[in-house]
This record gives C-alpha cells, sequence and structure tokens, in this order.
C-alpha cells in the first residue's frame, strides 16, 4: 500500500521507522525459515568430528562430500529413493487420471446424487487418515498386498485423491468457459471428445498441479509406508530415514544423516522450483473462493 | 467417469471410518483372536479408553497442541501474508523462500529439528545463551516442566509444525488478501484511516470467510496430528507431547489391541466429524 496521498513533511522519520520495522519482521521471518534448512545442509558438508563440536561451529572449515558417501554405506539409501520414487510417480499418474475424470464430471454436469459424491469426496478429506487405517491395513493385508509397492500405491491414491478432485473440479469450473465446449459439441464432438481434444489440453496446468501435489503426498508420506511396507528392501526413503532416529541419540553419524535429510527432501526441492512461479496463483483459483 | 473416483472414496474413505466403529464395538485383540475370536462387547473398549489415564492426557494433549500450532500459525500467517502483500524490491525472492518449508518432508523436517534441538549442540541454545537471554541450556525434548499448560517438549515440537504449516497458511491468507476491493482502501485512506486500523476495521472482517475455512482445516489436521510427534518424540518424554493419533496407532501397532485402538480412533471421528460435517454444508450450499 503506497502512502503517496500523505503529506512529504510528516513521513520521513515515520516512514524510515516504519521500514526499519518491515526490514526487521521480513529479516526475521527469512532466518526462521531458513535456518533449518542451513543448518541441515552445513551439517552435511562438515566432518564429523567438526559437527560434533560444542559449542557448534556455523561454518564449515572445509566442504567434504564424504558423509553423501558414507551414507549409501550406511543405508541402502539407494533403494529407498528408488522405492519412494517408483510409489510417488504411480500414484500421482493413478490419481490424476481418476481426479480428472471424476472432477470433470462433478464440475460441468448437474445430476441426482452429485452433492453427495461431493460430501462423500470433502468428507474422506476431512477426517484424519489414523482413523481408517486400520481396516485399510487388514484389507491391504487381505488382497495381499502387504510388503507390495501395490498396496502402498492403493493407499496413496485413496489418500490423494479426494484433494486431487476438489482441486481440479475448481480448476474447471473457473477457468474454462462452458462457450469452448458448447462450440466443440456444435461442430460434431461427443463429450468425450470434448473432454480428450479440448478441455484437457487447456486445463494442462490444474492437471499438472494436482500431479505435483499427488505425487508429494506420496513422496512425503510416513504413516502409511510404516505400515504397508516394513520389509527392508521395499522401504520408502521417509521409513528408512525414520529407522535411523534410534542412533541419533549418539550422534555417531549425523553428517551423512543430515546428508541422506538432504537428499530425501530434493526431489520435493525440485519440484517445488518448478511450480513454485504457479503456486500463488493457483491457489487463489482453486482452493479460496472469494 | 466418477465411477472410479467415487469407489475409491467409498471403498478407501468412508467404509474405513465405518469398519473402525465396528471394531471399537469387538474384542478385537490379536494375541487372544485365535482362542476368543472377536466376540461383541458393546462399549467395553469406550470405558476401558476413558478410564485410561494415558488417553486423558493424550486427549488433554491434542486439544493443547491443536490450539497453540493453529493460533500461532495463523497469527504469523496473518503477519507474513501482510508482509509478502507490500510492495518492496526482492519480493519474489522473499515469496519463494517463505514457500521451501512446505515442499520439505515433515520426516525431513522432524529429524532437523530434532538435530538442532539437541541441548549441548544447538545453535538456539548458543545464540541465547550468547545473547544473554538464557544462563543455561534449554533442554528442549526432555525438560518435563511446564508453563502454564505447555511442557517445553510440547512446546518444542509445536514449533516444527508451525515451520512447516506457515506457507501454505501465509499463500491461503495471501490469495485471501488478493481477492479484496482495492477502492476500499483508497476510501479508508482518505478518511484518514491508519494502517493498523485499516487491518483491524477492513482487512480482519473481509478475511473473515478464508480465515474460517483455514482454522477448520488447520484444527482438523491438528486434531489427527501424528508425523512429527510421532518422529520426534514418540510422544514421550512422560507422554508429554502423545496425541490421540499416536495412542491409538501404538495400542493397534506395538499391543495389537485393535479394539483399543478402533476406539480412540473413533473418538477422534467424534471429535473432528462436527467441524467436517460444518464444513461440507457450507461448501455445497455454496454450490447451489
Amino acid at each position: 500500500m503506497s502512502t503517496r496521498i500523505m503529506k512529504p513533511k510528516a513521513f520521513s522519520l515515520l516512514k524510515l521507522l516504519k521500514i526499519l520495522a518491515v526490514s526487521a519482521l521480513i529479516l526475521a521471518l527469512i532466518v526462521f525459515i531458513l535456518l533449518p534448512i542451513y543448518w541441515m545442509l552445513k551439517s552435511s558438508f562438515q566432518t564429523n568430528f567438526e559437527i560434533r563440536a560444542n559449542p557448534p561451529i556455523w561454518l564449515p572449515s572445509s566442504f567434504s562430500f564424504k558423509a553423501y558417501r558414507d551414507v549409501s554405506v550406511l543405508l541402502p539409501i539407494w533403494s529407498y529413493m528408488a522405492n519412494s520414487l517408483y510409489v510417488s510417480v504411480a500414484t500421482a499418474v493413478i490419481a490424476t487420471l481418476f481426479a480428472t475424470s471424476a472432477a470433470y464430471v462433478l464440475a460441468r454436469f448437474r445430476f441426482p446424487g452429485a452433492i453427495l459424491i461431493l460430501s462423500i469426496i470433502l468428507f474422506t478429506q476431512l477426517i484424519p487418515s489414523i482413523t481408517r487405517i486400520f481396516p485399510i491395513y487388514f484389507l491391504i493385508e487381505d488382497l495381499g498386498l502387504l510388503n507390495k509397492r501395490g498396496g502402498l500405491i492403493l493407499a496413496y491414491v485413496g489418500f490423494s485423491m479426494p484433494y486431487a478432485v476438489l482441486l481440479l473440479r475448481g480448476y474447471f469450473k473457473t477457468s474454462i468457459p462452458p462457450e469452448i465446449e458448447e462450440a466443440a459439441l456444435i461442430d460434431g464432438c461427443n463429450w468425450f471428445e470434448v473432454f480428450g481434444r479440448v478441455v484437457l489440453p487447456i486445463s494442462l496446468p490444474g492437471v499438472v498441479a494436482v500431479s505435483v501435489f499427488t505425487f508429494l503426498g506420496a513422496w512425503n508420506d510416513f504413516i502409511w509406508a510404516s505400515l504397508l511396507v516394513n520389509r527392508g528392501a521395499l522401504k520408502t526413503i521417509q521409513v528408512g530415514l525414520a529407522d535411523f532416529t534410534g542412533e541419533l541419540g549418539g550422534v555417531s553419524h549425523i553428517n551423512a544423516f543430515m546428508a541422506a535429510c538432504t537428499m530425501a527432501a530434493i526431489p520435493a526441492l525440485i519440484v517445488f522450483f518448478l511450480i513454485q512461479r504457479w503456486m500463488v496463483e493457483g491457489l487463489s483459483s482453486g482452493a479460496v473462493k472469494s | 467417469m466418477v465411477a472410479p473416483a467415487l469407489i475409491v472414496s467409498l471403498l478407501l474413505g468412508i467404509y474405513p471410518v465405518l469398519d473402525t466403529f465396528r471394531m471399537s464395538l469387538l474384542q478385537y485383540d490379536l494375541l487372544r483372536i485365535a482362542k476368543d475370536g472377536t466376540p461383541f462387547v458393546g462399549v467395553q473398549n469406550y470405558l476401558e479408553v476413558l478410564k485410561n489415564p494415558q488417553f486423558i492426557q493424550a486427549f488433554v494433549n491434542t486439544i493443547l497442541f491443536t490450539l497453540i500450532a493453529v493460533t500461532v500459525v495463523t497469527t504469523l500467517g496473518l503477519i507474513v501474508s501482510q508482509l509478502l502483500n507490500l510492495e518492496f524490491r526482492g519480493r519474489g525472492i522473499v515469496r519463494v523462500i517463505a514457500m521451501i518449508p512446505w515442499f520439505i518432508p515433515p520426516v525431513v523436517a522432524s529429524m532437523i529439528w530434532l538435530w538442532m534441538f539437541q541441548t549441548d549442540r544447538s545453535p538456539i541454545n548458543q545464540v541465547l545463551r550468547e545473547t544473554g537471554l538464557i544462563s543455561s541450556n534449554i533442554q528442549f525434548l526432555t525438560d518435563t516442566r511446564s508453563f502454564a499448560f505447555f511442557s517445553i517438549p510440547m512446546i518444542a515440537v509445536s514449533i516444527v509444525r508451525v515451520w512447516g504449516g506457515l506457507p501454505f497458511v501465509s499463500l491461503f491468507l495471501l490469495a485471501g488478501l488478493q481477492a479484496l476491493p482495492k477502492d476500499i482502501y483508497e476510501a479508508a485512506k482518505i478518511d484518514g484511516a491508519g494502517q493498523l486500523q485499516r487491518f483491524f476495521l477492513i482487512t480482519l472482517p473481509l478475511l473473515r470467510p478464508v480465515l474460517g475455512i483455514l482454522l477448520i482445516l488447520l484444527t482438523l489436521g491438528g486434531l489427527g496430528h501424528f508425523d512429527i510427534n510421532y518422529v520426534m518424540t514418540k510422544g514421550g518424554p512422560q507422554g508429554l507431547t502423545n496425541l490421540l493419533s499416536i495412542l491409538s496407532y501404538q495400542q493397534a501397532f506395538i499391543f495389537f489391541r485393535f479394539d483399543l485402538a478402533s476406539a480412540v480412533s473413533t473418538l477422534i471421528v467424534l471429535l473432528t466429524a462436527p467441524l467436517a460435517i460444518y464444513y461440507i454444508v457450507n461448501q455445497v450450499k455454496d454450490q447451489s
């Protein structure tokens, strides 16, 4: 908000104070947000001797990538990462496919039961997952999918789909004028062609956003992965990391451990830098209604 | 075309909630299931749970955790969204930085903070000591003292929750701010309203619908929260950071008492369902 309307004499000191206060707040915010990230990175580059210094050393005396090599000896980190990548990509593809078709129908057509379906989807989205974890655990056990990637993907599709449907439905409703579809219908397309040839191409940003969120949901998950996959070779990176906590008490390999944390965060951060540009707009058009 | 999504929602959303309720009315003890089966026991599991002091503690903790996490993150989010809405040089980069914690997996965030909360090697303790704010190190995760209702470990895990949740809240509110009509502010400025007056008399009332949605979402998230507390403290020390979801998880997968676990989970449903239904009714009303 500009202060242009105020008289120039009155604000010189006041304005300076205001700028100082705002700068201090922004600085505090940046420190609060970045300190943990910095601490993780700098710990991963320090030697195991330096990292245990008391009081802690803020600037590594030398940059070493040794911790990143050590971590693959301590943990089967590459297979954890590969498992996470596999289930996250599969979840993103399946959930986006299901969600796109459902969201389109719910956004465009009025039919009996539409509100009920929407309510069911919303309810699933809002109630904490702990309240449905036991039956799903038994269900996946009965299907013979415990300790299989398929079981985990099934659970992830279930828990990420409501959000995907809601986000996309908002996107279809606000971003795509029905006139375009009507024109295509008059030109002789059927609804499936309209959806595939007209709607999908223009709504690509929304579809990409949804697949990103479902990917991240699966990549970041801990609780489902800790239950449904406990055999070593199939563990996801988040569960593999958490298994390491026992050792943290002794701080014996903390630099390798922080290197593992960095590696577990990198795919999510890559995704973030790809999409951060669209996030403010995407959120304002989809989730929040004015 | 709706069918796959609907089937998945019913099978993995609605049915499990109902089945959890059904299990809460049975004796479902995996260690006795071969001998006894799963006989119907009515509300006995609920009575057993409600009499358990661990449950009372976890229940109070869940309410307190939700209370501090929600109020602190919303207050900070209001400030941050105001800052991000100002025009200043470097705003783009500050906006990007403000979003980063959203993309740090919660387990990773818990691990980093666990390391930063190591009493002797904590950079936070170091700074506080050198600026003279404290004389002896804070034992973030092991000190069992409490201030008002809040124990130190509870405050520590709440900080991690706030750190991870702040980007979403700020962005949500920023989107809300950007949708507000600009001319009201111009009019208020001409009438001589100061910045604080404009915030409390115009911004806050206009943001009320957005804030309402946000508070419901955050409260639901808080009442079912699991990851950070489980990874950082497993609910300890002395149950000070234990939450209902952790209690339920441990009853099931450590003690194999799926009946007690289901009773706790059903109580979480009872706690969250009214808010969820209120939210759904409002959303659906907006549609028609």
